[in-house]
């Protein structure tokens, strides 16, 4: 396991203040984010949950430094990370890392999942080649991809099997932040499992993960605190367990009513 | 299948799918088997699920209800579709342009394509009504507008000229479904139609299609891979798992007492039913490849519940373990009681 | 297409590829259209070596003997100068060849770089211009333009290629700047910007080979039109000037007595269909074996 990242002065690693995204102008234009506020400690899985157009997305990529918001701050550690020019300056790009939506694109089509990888391994430190690529075998053995599949090209892969190649590369600029956008849409049932378990497993060694998703049962599973996100603001937001059992807003007992099997759950608990 | 009559009057039967076999012609002497021996029936005004996970043949097994093979090349071996005196394994592409549409609908994948991007929506639909009949236009266009407003899209008339990437995901499958029952056929097959959906517009959407089994008396195949949501919304299910069915029976009975260890370990995998914080459950290993399917039962590399005689032999066949509750496991009768 | 044939297209299964069965190393589909392509050409490429070298006639050489019918000593016969076809169709591979390699080279360059340049640039106004630019070459058929230019340069193989260079820029430049933004948007090039990749990194080891990927795949179908369209223009008397030795330029000298001396004219016909179809399968043999997928 990649060692562990420095310890952090505050403990609010990530922290949103009146975040807002706009795109387009004039009368078209579309207001994304609107005013929101968020703080992901460390140490803990955050869960942001919304539907399709609720600016979830948006508001993972603002975090991870690829979309400047048009208004409000993002700090890490207590720092803005949105200073003239780049996000995330220097050391700190590192830290924060992101999972994307579409296992399908996330992986450069040209190159083999060993490669990807042993290149993020390799500039953010790792020695000669060699060590790269084996500490590279290493990192994705530990994500459940063998030696063999290591060597093949994304397309050779299952969605499942490339989001844990996404995972591994993330990984190996070992952040203390992971956002992970709809890590689990995209495959099936039992890679979900999968996936999940290596995110609970990291979050056990120390990681905060920031989980985007539109479905609720991956969040009620893995994250403490949760924040309902509709038409770019959050409605409601507290501890997952708490919002799950006892929604406040319509809109959240709306989506919570949604989901399919809850007889069964209910039945169990 | 045992030969065993149904316990309800075979005129609930619509179709009854007999050891059917499907799969690939490579060359002349290599074949390729994607489903090896699918037995279930499908009732009237029921709605079946169909649930496996990827490689498992359902999408196959969908295909050849609505005789689709041929466009990817697979072709049916063996075994019977009996469908209305018919069989649908064997009839040519002209008697299927009248039983397509017409007596089978289908509902496509969320995520893909779905309404042709080119023409409106109001078009395709009467083009689907209008499909080996003859129509007035008048006609046509009144019922479409049926349709829309039976589907529940608020505002037809804006929407019949609209094309579809003007409309939400949502919308979109609530335009494929009206165009799957415009010519009120006995069977909608819905594969994945909401996959990718969010869960409110899901909701929705079964709420639709349990409505449309209730007043139009239609049986609705619904594939799925979520468990949960074939749990919530179907009558009956067919598990299947590299190419075999391997539970068939009523959610209830399957709920109460899973026959098959594929069907416990999937539902102790589920992630509704998971405690946060604890590890997931996960079923070890693959489903074996189309084409490297072992000796004996296929699931018995990852089964809990494994014995010696399961890896030797053929494929174990489906039996009626408990009234209308069919199982392939050797050993389902041990199993009685162990699923949780 | 009625929605439920459209619906059931064949892209299903998305996670479920078939894949190959048990075999010992199957070869890769399309493997033999390649192979069969490169053997067409790498067969026409020596004979464009050896047969200039190793033929008792030179191109120009004319042994006043008009229209000789295909014999023992002349294998192609004689065109209407008198001068050996078989030698002359020969030594005219690697020019044909040569001047489509170039005429397509060129504006493959030219065009990824600027497509490939607009794309990342976030000027708006170099979009814009040079967009519009684009767009308006793109417009006309490329036969069109490269004479309209020709007639302004003058007749000739030179004029040809400055032509082409200067007019087919743009249909690359159009793919490659469609396709970078497309690139552009993808995870993996938003993944490279999290993990911290410089920018020249992501660009030329990322954004560019992909882009390339299609641009080269579109350069190999382009390159079997090119060595048609100069020999189109050399049969209009546009592109090689007699008494070059050029496929095109053969045809139209022996056009006009085609009735009694169809060897001046067949001959090479068919060397041009040779190029052209050796190319073909290379080309589909290719896209073939990128498509496969061993499992």
């Amino acid at each position: 396991m990649p060692t562990p990242w420095e310890a952090v002065v505050s403990e609010a690693l990530i922290e949103a203040r009146d975040v807002s995204v706009t795109f387009g102008s004039g009368s078209r234009a579309v207001r994304a984010v609107k005013n929101v506020s968020l703080h992901v400690d460390q140490g803990e899985a955050v869960g942001i949950v919304g539907e399709s157009g609720s600016g979830k997305s948006t508001l993972a990529r603002v975090l991870a430094g690829l979309q400047r918001p048009d208004s409000g701050e993002v700090l890490f550690a207590e720092e803005s990370i949105y200073q003239r020019g780049k996000a995330y300056r220097g050391d700190k790009r590192r830290l924060v890392q992101m999972v994307f939506q579409d296992p399908y694109g996330s992986l450069n089509p040209r190159i083999s999942a060993l490669a990807a990888v042993a290149e993020a391994v390799r500039i953010h430190g790792a020695g000669t080649r060699a060590e790269a690529t084996s500490q590279s075998l290493k990192l994705l053995a530990q994500m459940g991809i063998s030696e063999r599949d290591a060597g093949k090209k994304p397309r050779q892969l299952s969605g499942g099997q490339r989001q844990r190649v996404s995972v591994a590369r993330a990984l190996s600029a070992q952040p203390a932040v992971l956002l992970a956008d709809e890590p689990t849409s995209a495959i099936d049932q039992s890679a979900q499992a999968q996936l999940l378990n290596l995110f609970r497993g990291l979050l056990d060694e120390g990681l905060s993960i920031a989980l985007v998703s539109h479905d609720l049962g991956v969040i009620r599973y893995l994250t403490q605190r949760v924040y309902v996100m509709k038409d770019g603001e959050f409605v409601e937001e507290g501890a997952t367990l708490d919002v799950f059992d006892n929604p406040q807003q319509e809109y959240t007992k709306k989506l919570i009513a949604s989901i399919p099997g809850q007889d069964l759950r209910k039945a169990q608990s | 299948m045992s030969a065993s009559a149904e316990t309800s009057s075979s005129a609930n039967v619509l179709v009854e799918i007999r050891d059917l076999v499907i799969g690939i012609q490579r060359t002349r002497s290599d074949r390729l088997i994607i489903v090896d021996s699918a037995n279930f029936d499908i009732k009237r005004a029921e709605i079946l699920g169909l649930v496996g996970e990827s490689g498992s043949g359902k999408t196959m097994v969908c295909r050849s209800l609505i005789g689709t093979l041929k466009r990817r090349s697979a072709s049916i071996f063996g075994g019977s579709i009996v469908f209305d005196g018919m069989d649908l394994a064997t009839i040519d592409e002209r008697k299927w342009r009248t039983v397509r549409g017409n007596r089978i609908g289908y509902v496509p994948q969320s995520a893909l394509t779905g309404p042709n991007p080119v023409m409106t929506v109001g078009k395709q639909i009467a083009e689907a009504v209008r499909r080996n009949r003859r129509r007035s236009d008048k006609n046509v266009r009144g019922r479409v507008m049926e349709l829309l407003d039976l589907v529940h899209i608020r505002r037809p008339e804006i929407v019949y000229d609209q094309y579809p990437f003007q409309l939400s995901g949502g919308m979109r499958q609530r335009v494929m479904i009206a165009a799957a029952i415009a010519q009120d056929p006995d069977i909608v097959v819905a594969d994945e139609p909401t996959t990718g959906l969010d869960v409110t517009v899901q909701a929705e959407i079964m709420k639709l299609l349990r409505e449309i089994r209730s007043e139009f008396n239609m049986s609705v195949v619904l594939v799925s891979h979520d468990l949960a949501l074939i749990d919530e919304v179907c009558d009956r299910l067919v598990v299947m798992h590299a190419g075999t069915c391997v539970e068939v029976g009523s959610v209830s009975d399957v709920a109460r007492e899973p026959l098959h260890p594929y069907t416990i370990a999937l539902n102790r995998s589920r992630i509704d039913i998971a405690t946060p914080g604890a590890p997931l459950v996960t079923i070890k290993g693959n489903p074996p490849a189309v084409g490297e399917w072992p000796a004996g039962c296929r699931f018995a590399e990852r089964c809990d519940f494994v014995q010696q005689d399961c890896t030797i032999g053929p494929n174990p066949p489906l039996l009626e373990v408990r009234k209308g509750h069919w199982s392939a496991c050797l050993h389902a009768d041990a199993l009685g009681g162990s699923g949780e | 297409m009625t929605l439920i044939s459209a619906g059931t297209a064949d892209w299903f299964d998305v996670e479920g590829t078939v894949p190959s069965p048990k075999r010992a190393r199957r070869l890769k589909d399309g493997t033999l259209g390649l192979i069969v392509g490169l053997s067409m050409l790498i067969l026409l490429l020596l004979l464009g070596i050896l047969v200039p070298l190793l033929s008792p006639y030179s191109i120009d050489e004319s042994i006043d003997i008009p229209f000789l019918p295909p014999n023992g000593t002349f294998w192609f016969g004689t065109d209407g100068l008198g001068r050996d076809v078989f030698v002359r169709v020969f030594s005219a591979v690697y020019l044909d060849l040569g001047v489509a390699f170039l005429g397509v080279l060129i504006p493959f360059a030219i065009g990824t770089v600027v497509g490939i340049g607009l794309a990342v640039s976030r000027s708006k106004v170099l979009n814009g211009v040079v967009g519009s630019i684009i767009d308006g070459i793109n417009a006309f058929p490329l036969l069109v333009l490269a004479i309209a230019l020709i007639a302004l340069l003058g007749p000739g193989l030179q004029s040809v290629v400055i032509a082409l260079s200067l007019t087919n820029w743009a249909r690359y430049a159009r793919l490659a700047r469609t396709r970078a933004q497309v690139v552009k948007q993808q995870g993996y090039i938003e993944a490279a910007q999290t993990l911290g990749y410089s920018k020249p990194r992501i660009l030329f080891k990322h954004l560019v080979p992909n882009v390339s990927s299609e641009t080269t795949a579109y350069a190999l179908s382009d390159l079997i039109l090119v060595i048609l369209l100069i020999a189109g223009l050399s049969f209009l008397g546009l592109g090689a000037q007699p008494p070059t030795a050029e496929w095109g330029a053969m045809i139209s000298d022996g056009r006009a007595t085609l009735q009694m001396a169809w060897w001046p004219v067949i001959f090479p016909g068919l060397a041009l269909c040779w190029a052209g179809v050796s190319l073909s399968f290379i080309a589909e043999g290719l896209t073939r074996r990128e498509r496969d997928v061993k499992s």
